[in-house]
């Protein structure tokens, strides 16, 4: 059986709402409550402000809990030094891959500024975690599957399976076209419904277990994937196995074990 | 534990195919996730007119209707009278100012609030749909009237807290209140008392919340509470 891995998260306060546990130490204890092994988490400082202090908040969390924790970089397509920070960075212990917020940054997925993040992830070998937003000018599936098309070495994660439940079947569709572009589930407009369509669409190979935690609470994203009516194989591979394939060797060891 | 959701729709919806779009549908999705019962509002008085439609409720023992009223003047809403909603004395009703175009303060409605705050009848309003200024200037208006909160969502829980701090009627439905940690903190904040489990399903997840249930952080007693007793406290005709 594979691990239960967070393909989602994050850590810290944000600007927009209140978030009632921010910290990775209730995160990682509700995780153990309930049988999340590991997380991927961004910094909300670096989604919402600041790359490179954010991201060190992530590894300095990732280094305090190695066997729990991994980071997604954000990648800042606005800092003419991102891809060498990120360079330094992509080596450093618990790195899972890197995270782009087109809608935050005011970027389209598509723009050329992300060309050199995109060719630095290519050539690190790691998978790229990108919001994704139905009808956003930024981060619509269609512009991500786009993204997958330039970049066919790259796996890219469809970060909330596209967000609005009127375009989940589309975004199913193009993750079903495409073969390096998945579908990460995490959201509050996502139901067990939506899911179980996905992944008779997409295959459950492609589909990611994500929760959004801090923003989102882990026990509600975790309950939709064990209430799903899917088959044990493929809640197996949602939950974890899928993960454990696309990260390999950046896992926590002890994961890397148990797959 | 008894597990009762309070707040369902029955019937077809807009923009999905969905199982609970009979009784019998309805039924299996509660047995599939463990939940005893559930207070159903038939998506034809939510979709619909109630002016013009009102559908049959719904016919099993462990559902209880929640019908859509709309208080308008004579011949525009339904029932022609707050009158008619007492003497049928639901254990619940449910009401959807902007949807249905109505003033949830003006001085139409408010006579019917005052009738249904004296039969201790509640009101369930969809944050989203009413916003919560709105439900705040209902529970000032009419301090009597019980508030049920539906589907308030995960970003405005300063604004929640606040709420059902300021006025003891309001409660709060806890299907999407999915920030980490919020029904623990607002649990805390107002107590468990006020906190109803419900889903707003099929519009809403219904197995996320269920799960959560079952693995929040509280004293079983408070549990017990949100997972049903606070519905039951909330629709009981006496006084506790």
């Amino acid at each position: 059986m594979s691990p239960v891995i967070d393909a989602h998260g994050h850590v810290g306060a944000w600007a927009d709402f209140f978030v009632p546990e921010p910290d990775a130490d209730w995160l990682l204890a509700t995780n153990a409550a309930i049988g999340i092994d590991a997380v991927g988490v961004s910094h909300l400082v670096a989604v919402g402000r600041d790359t490179v202090a954010g991201n060190e908040l992530a590894l300095a969390e990732a280094q305090r809990h190695p066997d729990r924790i991994g980071v997604w970089l954000v990648a800042d397509p606005h800092r003419r030094d991102a891809a060498a920070v990120l360079r330094d960075q992509l080596d450093r212990p618990g790195v899972w891959g890197l995270k782009l917020h087109p809608d935050t940054h005011l970027c389209a997925a598509t723009d050329p500024r992300y060309e050199p993040l995109l060719e630095l992830a290519a050539a690190a070998g790691v998978p790229v975690l990108s919001h994704g937003q139905t009808h956003s000018p930024y981060s619509d599936p269609g512009d991500l599957a786009e993204l997958a098309r330039r970049h066919l070495d790259v796996p890219l994660l469809l970060g909330h399976a596209g967000l609005w439940p009127e375009g989940f079947d589309r975004a199913a569709r193009l993750a079903a076209e495409r073969p390096n572009l998945y579908l990460e589930i995490c959201g509050s407009r996502l139901t067990t419904r939506w899911l179980e369509r996905m992944v008779a669409t997409a295959g459950a190979d492609r589909v990611l277990f994500g929760t959004d935690a801090c923003f989102l609470d882990p026990r509600p994203g975790l309950g939709k994937v064990r209430l799903a009516r899917l088959s044990e194989a493929d809640r197996s591979l949602v939950l974890g196995g899928n993960a454990v394939r696309l990260l390999g060797p950046r896992l926590p060891t002890a994961l890397q074990e148990t797959s | 534990m008894r597990i009762f959701d309070a707040h369902r729709l029955l019937g077809p919806v807009p923009g999905d195919d969905v199982p609970s779009a009979d009784v019998a549908g309805l039924l299996a999705e509660l047995d599939h996730l463990g939940v005893d019962g559930a207070a159903v509002t038939p998506s034809e008085g939510l979709y619909g007119d109630p002016a013009y439609q009102q559908p049959a409720p719904a016919a099993d023992e462990r559902l209880v209707s929640v019908p859509v009223i709309l208080p308008a003047v004579a011949g525009a809403g339904w029932p022609d009278d707050p009158g008619v909603v007492v003497a049928h004395a639901p254990a619940m009703v449910r009401a959807c100012p902007v949807r249905h175009r109505f003033a949830l303060t003006g001085p139409v409605a408010l006579r019917w609030w005052h009738e249904l705050a004296a039969a201790r009848i509640p009101v369930a309003l969809d944050a989203g749909e009413t916003g919560l200024d709105r439900v705040h200037a209902l529970a000032a208006a009419v301090p009597g009237l019980r508030i049920l909160v539906l589907s308030p969502g995960y970003r405005s829980l300063r604004e929640l807290a606040e709420l059902v701090a300021e006025h003891p009627g309001v409660h709060v439905e806890t299907g999407t209140l999915v920030a980490a940690g919020a029904i623990e903190w607002l649990a805390r904040q107002a107590g468990a008392h006020r906190l109803v489990f419900g889903t707003g399903a099929p519009v809403w997840d219904d197995a996320g919340p269920r799960f959560q249930l079952d693995h929040l952080r509280l004293p079983a007693a408070d549990v017990e509470l949100i997972a049903a007793g606070s519905f039951d406290a909330l629709t009981a005709r006496v006084t506790t």
